[in-house]
């Protein structure tokens, strides 16, 4: 019985990351670890730090999955395997997505059981916290997409520029919006429409750029 | 068996041709015997590193002169009279030298002058030969 | 009607500052092919179309009976592909490796692979970063070799090595011969190797095909002819003599489509025919790729 190809390459780009990924969870549990030992220094970096695992992995996996195949020249040997383009694509999306959304998902869990479990910090918090963690998947996804079609460093790197540059950006726009801002105080986590409005725009893109992102792959004629 | 067979680079001769000389001179000092089976094409390709059809033209030439004998599915064997095959060329030889014998008669030269040209000649071709 | 391990009809493909054009292309199975041209020729654009890694404007192309680059996928199963131009993972061992080419592939021959490790003197727990050039394409055709693959298509498979490699190479290349089914396309701008084991030689230049037909016929047409020409003659022009090079009373002429009768004619001519000479492949290279470029008008 022939293996699944996609199967086998999801594996074996896992396998050359496990480092990567292994990093970004402590990095992100370092920072929660920072905000319990208190006070307002610790608490402000470890907040920052959590963010900045997410965002420094979301760079380098663009970078080290998809492009480094072509830069390193492996994709040719890839390619001589039994697979077409759309199964490498597919495989290629999975593991890039899979290998973001695995830590994502643990720290984006471990803080919101951390904000649950510390009485002194406000659950008004959870849904902004939501909205800026999913925005760091968006700029991902916006990365990798970047990587995947334009197969240049270049443009993947302006993509980054662009991408981390806008964090401040979303966060003044959250914080322009005054009942976000009252909220954020509450006890108890409320999800107002502005929030879901974001949260749901937020998701569309990603989806969005997902998908565009494999047609135009499938559509090459010169892959390699 | 053929292990010693030498494909030379150096040597101009088309390789054909230097397979067909060695087997030839394997027959004529007696190593390979009448009837006996020799390497099949493909194997002596693989063994000498030269290409199947090299050796595939070496040995359609030497059935054509009578060396070797080919039968389909069995492979290819030294001929039973191999010495036939040169006994061809000779006769050959025999008739290009009888011609030069006769021009030389139209140009008036003695037997000697004749030797002369015929060294001559040789000198040449060894000269050409070492280029 | 004998099989065809590669057929290329028609095929075209057009780049900004390159064109493809009208690629016929016909391998036979349990042969090998050596294409050769010069360095930008469509060597490695050819090849690229036929593993289906490029998809080309127009034309038909078949490799083991699969089109491409739709049927892509059922024809890797049985090609091993490498070229001078392919990587494998840096930081990865090469056992890593075998071990990724053995788990995809059933039929990977474990024996023969340590018997390519020994023969080419390579470690298999050597991280590829940490290989020579003439190691690291070693390792990339035992990958390739181990499967024992009905079809080899090799890019560049000898170029940058040291002659004690290339030979091992040659090696084992001619030995996949030993089996009729199996066939080889090996590009190279090194003659030599293209002139040892080749079957068939197919020549490339400037995006077209110029010569495509069984070694030795295509040897047996050339010849260079040394004459001597006395003061008065006029050397005719004669079909089948590709170039003629004069100087003094010496000159050189060259045929691409040798037969006896040009000595005659020479000598008719009033010159005198020094020598008849075979040429090797690589002077047939260069005086054919010359030929056609003026040809064109290039």
């Amino acid at each position: 019985m022939k293996v699944s190809m996609v199967r086998t390459l999801i594996l074996r780009d896992l396998d050359r990351h496990r480092h990567y990924i292994a990093l970004s969870i402590v990095g992100g549990v370092v920072a929660l670890a920072l905000i319990q030992v208190g006070g307002e220094a610790p608490t402000i970096l470890g907040a920052t730090w959590f963010f900045i695992s997410l965002i420094v992995l979301g760079s380098m996996l663009p970078i080290s999955n998809v492009i480094n195949e072509r830069k390193k020249q492996t994709l040719p040997f890839l390619m001589s395997l039994p697979l077409s383009v759309i199964q490498y694509t597919a495989a290629k999306m999975l593991s890039t997505v899979g290998m973001f959304f695995v830590p994502w998902l643990t720290l984006v869990v471990a803080g919101v059981s951390f904000i649950v479990g510390r009485r002194d910090i406000p659950n008004g918090i959870i849904p902004v916290m939501m909205v800026a963690a999913t925005f760091t998947f968006l700029g991902f996804c916006v990365i990798a997409a970047a990587a995947l079609i334009s197969e240049s460093e270049g443009w993947t790197v302006a993509a980054t520029v662009i991408s981390n540059s806008s964090y401040g950006f979303i966060w003044y726009l959250l914080m322009r919006n005054a009942a976000i801002r009252n909220d954020l105080k509450s006890a108890v986590a409320v999800w107002s429409t502005p929030i879901m409005t974001a949260l749901t725009v937020e998701i569309a893109m990603i989806a969005v750029i997902l998908a565009v992102t494999f047609y135009v792959q499938t559509r090459k004629r010169d892959f390699v | 068996m053929h292990d010693s067979f030498v494909i030379s680079q150096s040597d101009k001769r088309p390789i054909y041709l230097q397979i067909m000389e060695q087997i030839k001179r394997r027959i004529s000092v007696g190593d390979w015997s009448e009837g006996q089976p020799i390497p099949s094409i493909r194997q002596l390709a693989v063994d000498l590193q030269v290409s199947v059809i090299t050796v595939k033209r070496a040995y359609l030439e030497l059935e054509r002169e009578g060396v070797i004998v080919t039968q389909q599915g069995k492979g290819s064997r030294v001929a039973p009279n191999p010495g036939l095959g040169m006994r061809l060329q000779e006769q050959e030889l025999r008739k290009h030298l009888e011609q030069a014998i006769r021009l030389s008669a139209l140009l008036g030269l003695q037997p000697e002058e004749l030797e002369g040209r015929l060294r001559e000649a040789c000198d040449d071709a060894a000269a050409k030969e070492r280029e | 009607m004998m099989d065809l391990a590669i057929k290329l009809n028609g095929v075209k493909k057009k780049y900004r500052f390159f064109t493809l054009d009208n690629i016929q292309l016909r391998v036979p199975q349990g042969q090998i092919m050596g294409l050769i041209g010069p360095n930008g020729a469509g060597k490695s654009t050819t090849i690229r179309i036929l593993m289906g890694l490029v998809h080309q404007d127009q034309g038909e192309v078949q490799v083991l009976g699969h089109r491409m680059p739709a049927e892509q996928v059922a024809a890797k199963w049985d090609i091993g592909f490498a070229s001078d131009d392919m990587r494998l993972y840096d930081s990865m061992t090469l056992e890593w490796h075998m071990r990724f080419i053995r788990f995809v592939y059933p039929q990977w021959d474990s024996a023969y692979a340590q018997l390519l490790l020994k023969r080419f003197g390579l470690r298999e727990e050597q991280k590829i970063k940490g290989l020579s050039h003439g190691q690291r394409v070693k390792a990339t055709l035992l990958l390739v070799l181990a499967r024992r693959p009905r079809l080899l298509v090799l890019d560049e498979p000898t170029t940058g090595l040291d002659p004690v490699a290339r030979h091992e190479i040659l090696r084992e290349l001619t030995a996949v011969m030993s089996d009729e089914g199996r066939s080889i396309l090996f590009s190279s701008h090194n003659t030599q190797d293209i002139e040892q084991i080749s079957d068939q030689i197919t020549f490339i230049d400037r995006g077209r095909i110029i010569d495509s037909m069984d070694k030795e016929t295509y040897l047996d047409r050339w010849r260079r002819l040394r004459l001597e020409v006395p003061a008065g003659v006029e050397l005719p022009a004669l079909p089948g003599i590709i170039n003629i090079r004069q100087n003094g009373r010496l000159a050189i002429a060259t045929a691409n489509v040798f037969v006896p009768d040009l000595a005659n004619a020479y000598e008719n001519s009033g010159a005198r025919v020094q020598s008849i000479e075979n040429m090797t492949l690589e002077e047939i290279f260069v005086a054919n790729v010359e030929h056609s470029r003026e040809e064109v008008g290039v």
